[in-house]
């Protein structure tokens, strides 16, 4: 009756690292490909979307907290790790440049971690829309300290990011997102983030602390957000503050609806549509706006379960 | 651990002058209450006499406003649901409340989740060590759910299944925590005739198979009298009487608050 094999438990444990280690080499070869400029620029568009959706869908998705506040985090982790390459990585003998690149990164994510931390312990008492709006607010303060640090550019913008972002680093970084999602998420110890999303009442009574889940989903979520930020800082070269305000936050939040809350590889399909979207629309892109809204209330109406959500409706 | 049954039984829970106070509203009053090891005991009373706050009060949902509760042999007052289920009180609510997009195997997977030595690190590594930790939870899970006749519907979305099987599956889940006492609020609830019996027989064998002490509060007479060892009734908030079914039954406080007085 139970000899299904393919569903056990150990089994499933042993193939991820498999993946993970296949995907981030692959990605690596792919620095080496010779690409169109422009498309390439497109790809690392969708491999950073890709970390911030799948982040965020830890939080929004599998925990069940509105969060409105993803591009504050990316602009923690943008502005942190930019900030350390050019102080630190421009006069570094050109070797180094690819470790302090990661040191930047990971410093980034760290930073973003950290205030996603100290966002979410005061405001996870709050539930839904009250903390919908808190994170709300909490993005809008990132914006506007960053606009008024001159430390940072201020309002006109952090200038002369060196170029360190390539194709390998994207989507070996998205691998490793989607890696540590998914591992956390199907593990004995992840089936709590959908237990508190469930139902907190009934999950607290298995013991488990729901607040202790919350607090993890945000800070891991804030952590590869700010990752997110740190690759998007080298690859634009440019930040300016207005590029984190709220209607960033909103993008990924229509990723992560779109894809289908909580299943990772949707999501991570979403976003692979959402970004080539614009593109493709590139003539009418004043409608674009428009049309996300116009998809956002199709899809309500049509698909609840999410655009991609096929097949089984255990969350996986 | 496995001691006789009954009021010489030193006991797991206690409630001293327990109070509870909603505003101007005092739901539960001056409440003494013992539960012995491998008792099992019911909690009665006509609607609004407070046993489902009473239920909170034990699973630490509210904390008391005046009195003690102690389980174990230590005082738990005002402790969180969370560690309350650690130290071994487990429940299951009177609405059914189980994980929704979770397969049946998973809800009570999450519920092992004190009982396992792994956690963020060992699930990012992924390694040996990791895979025998859930292979055993796996073999536990499967044989609580095989032993209450689940195993069959392991992939199943747990909120799918007959409702029947629902009432089961949260006890199973209760139980996959590993309690010392398990609280079952309104388990016959909704139930026909057949499945209160079936009910009361898996009540019975629960009580033999774990040897734990079990509360229920309940509205059916037939089932408590028929399972209860001991029966509290309470009443405004009180308790008003206390004692085996036979001296329920003949209580003339008891038949005042269910039937009335002249």
């Amino acid at each position: 009756m139970f000899s299904r094999s393919p569903l056990s438990l150990p089994t499933a444990c042993q193939g991820a690292k498999r993946w993970l280690i296949a995907a981030v080499l692959c990605s690596i070869l792919l620095s080496f490909g010779q690409f169109n400029r422009y498309y390439l620029g497109v790809a690392m568009d969708v491999g950073i979307n890709i970390i911030l959706a799948v982040s965020l869908n830890l939080i929004n998705g599998y925990t069940g907290q509105f969060s409105l506040g993803h591009a504050g985090f990316m602009a923690v982790g943008a502005y942190t790790a930019a900030k350390f390459s050019l102080v630190f990585a421009v006069a570094a003998p050109e070797p180094a440049r690819p470790v302090l690149f990661l040191v930047a990164l990971v410093l980034g994510g760290a930073v973003a971690a950290l205030s996603g931390l100290a966002v979410g312990i005061p405001s996870l008492r709050l539930k839904g829309d009250y903390l919908a709006i808190v994170t709300l607010g909490f993005g809008e303060i990132i914006r506007v300290i960053v606009q008024n640090l001159e430390a940072v550019g201020a309002a006109s913008g952090l200038k002369g990011i060196p170029k360190y972002t390539t194709l390998g680093w994207t989507f070996a970084l998205a691998s490793v997102t989607v890696y540590v999602v998914v591992s956390l998420v199907n593990s004995t110890y992840g089936r709590g983030f959908i237990a508190v999303k469930d139902d907190e009442v009934a999950a607290s009574s298995m013991g488990i602390n729901p607040v202790r889940y919350k607090v993890t989903a945000f800070v891991v979520g804030a952590f590869f957000a700010g990752i997110a930020g740190g690759l998007y800082a080298h690859h634009k070269q440019f930040l300016a503050p207005t590029g984190f305000d709220f209607l960033k936050s909103i993008d990924i939040v229509v990723m992560v609806i779109l894809g289908g809350m909580g299943r990772t590889a949707s999501v991570a399909l979403a976003a692979v549509v959402l970004t080539l979207l614009p593109e493709v629309l590139r003539p009418v892109s004043e409608y674009r706006m428009i049309l996300y809204a116009l998809l956002i209330i199709g899809l309500m109406m049509a698909r609840p379960q999410g655009l991609f959500a096929f097949g089984r409706r255990a969350v996986k | 651990m496995r001691k006789g049954i009954g009021m010489s039984a030193p006991s797991i829970l206690s409630l001293r002058e327990v109070t509870i106070r909603f505003g101007g509203l005092t739901a539960v009053s001056g409440l003494n209450l013992e539960i012995g090891e491998s008792e099992l005991v019911g909690l009665i009373g006509p609607n609004g006499a407070g046993k489902t706050t009473a239920f909170n009060l034990i699973t630490g949902v509210y904390a008391p406003t005046e009195g003690e509760i102690r389980f174990a042999g230590r005082p738990v007052t005002a402790k969180r649901p969370h560690d309350l289920t650690k130290l071994g009180i487990a429940r299951t609510f009177q609405n059914i409340r189980l994980f929704s997009s979770l397969t049946v195997f998973d809800n009570v997977r999450a519920a092992t989740q004190l009982h396992r030595s792994h956690g963020v690190r060992m699930a990012l590594w992924r390694g040996a060590a990791f895979a025998a930790a859930e292979a055993e939870v796996e073999r536990g899970v499967m044989e609580l759910l095989e032993i209450f006749d689940l195993g069959r519907v392991r992939d199943e979305i747990a909120t799918s299944l007959p409702y029947g099987d629902q009432r089961r599956l949260e006890i199973v889940r209760a139980l996959a925590t590993q309690p010392k006492l398990l609280l079952l609020d309104e388990p016959a609830a909704g139930m026909n005739p057949t499945e209160k019996a079936e009910l009361m027989r898996l009540i019975r064998f629960i009580k033999e198979r774990f040897k734990i002490s079990i509360m229920l509060v309940e509205h059916d007479m037939k089932v408590v009298m028929g399972i209860c060892e001991r029966i509290a009734v309470l009443e405004y908030g009180k308790k008003i009487g206390e004692g085996t079914p036979g001296e329920i039954r003949k209580d003339p406080k008891v038949i005042a608050a269910y039937l009335g007085t002249e």
